[in-house]
């Protein structure tokens, strides 16, 4: 088992920031292109019986 | 007699002539305030036209990077002929749509497959999740209790590798085990036709039982879990990429199409316009000349 997956990590989570470290190293020049795509804008609820599950947290208390 | 009802018959006629003036008056204004926002959604849609074919040049530049992902991560499942786990029967649907409408039916065409999926029959075991407001919000009202999750803010910006991975993240810690499932997406095909398509997901599971797992060399547990999660990422990104192209193709139509139509509409306006202000003056005239014989 690899190092990072033992420190709890998945792929997907440790080629991210293999990437974001890669982007950050670039020439001046590239880098601006490059970190342009190391945005995220995704907003992503859980929803759980039909409902938010923020709204359906507020609506239990 | 006559001396006393005739104040009351005058006051009568003006009345009805005053009436009648300001009614047409009315109209002809009425009309010119339509005409003139009329004019302006065109304006509107035109550039919204404008302003979708830039970003669909650039979609199209993206998706063509973004293909190899996608198909890649497809023939891996077709060589080692995986195929859905009979014994684990729930199934995750995620429908690729974005925020914004005014697109033709990209959204609508993808809900529509999911929605025929869950009304078919062994439809409680299958859980969507929605990527995009605008299937949220056609699935909501029939099938919330399918939703696990809703992913919004896409379509805004083209999307990033980096939204497919979080997403790819969200749906492995939403801690819902599925054994097959689908990835629902409009799959771009020219300037002015997409099809709705779909990319096949699996547990990992599902692909170490599959028989035709041996072509592939050195394969151990740990890699396919790592190629596992790669793969959702990058078949995430490239429907993202794909719904992206085909939402701006399409956008484009529906904005030309709503152009033209307001077009269309402006030509009749105009012509009712100048017709009714043709009648206005021609009763005027009418009143004038009549009563300058009156006085004769």
């Amino acid at each position: 088992m690899s190092a990072w997956r033992q420190a709890g990590l998945n792929y997907i989570n440790y080629s991210n920031i293999a990437a974001k470290i890669l982007r950050r190293s670039l020439k001046a020049e590239v880098r601006t292109e490059a970190l342009r795509r190391d945005e995220s804008h995704v907003r992503i609820t859980p929803w759980a019986n039909g409902k938010p599950a923020h709204l359906q947290a507020k609506a239990a208390k | 007699m006559l001396g006393r009802l005739a104040p009351g018959v005058c006051t009568q006629v003006t009345m009805v002539f005053n009436h009648q003036q300001s009614r047409n008056m009315a109209t002809l204004k009425a009309i010119s305030i339509r005409l003139k926002s009329v004019k302006n959604i065109q304006k509107i849609t035109q550039s919204m036209k404008m302003v979708s074919a830039a970003k669909y040049t650039r979609a199209e530049r993206d998706l063509k990077a973004a293909r190899p992902y996608g198909e890649g991560a497809v023939q891996f499942y077709e060589r080692a002929e995986v195929a859905a786990p009979e014994d684990e029967p729930k199934q995750l649907y995620i429908a690729m749509t974005s925020d914004r409408g005014l697109c033709g039916a990209v959204h609508t065409g993808v809900s529509k497959v999911i929605r025929a999926r869950l009304a078919e029959p062994g439809a409680e075991n299958i859980k969507v999740i929605c990527v995009g407001d605008k299937s949220r919000a056609i699935l909501q009202r029939l099938y919330s209790k399918h939703i696990i999750s809703v992913c919004n803010e896409i379509g805004r910006l083209p999307p990033t590798f980096l939204d497919a991975a979080r997403i790819a993240n969200a749906i492995m810690t939403s801690g819902y085990d599925f054994g097959s499932g689908k990835i629902v997406y409009n799959k771009f095909k020219s300037v002015v036709s997409y099809s709705q398509s779909d990319l096949p997901l699996f547990s990992r599971a599902a692909v170490e039982s599959s028989p035709k797992l041996a072509v592939y060399d050195s394969l151990d547990s740990d890699v396919l879990q790592s190629y596992m999660e790669f793969s959702l990422a990058s078949m995430l990104f490239y429907a993202l990429k794909e719904g992206a192209c085909s939402e701006q193709s399409s956008r484009m139509t529906a904005m030309d199409n709503a152009s033209k139509n307001a077009g269309e509409m402006i030509d009749k306006l105009t012509l009712t316009f100048n017709r009714t202000r043709q009648a206005v003056i021609t009763r005027e005239l009418i009143e004038i000349i009549s009563g300058a014989a009156a006085l004769e």
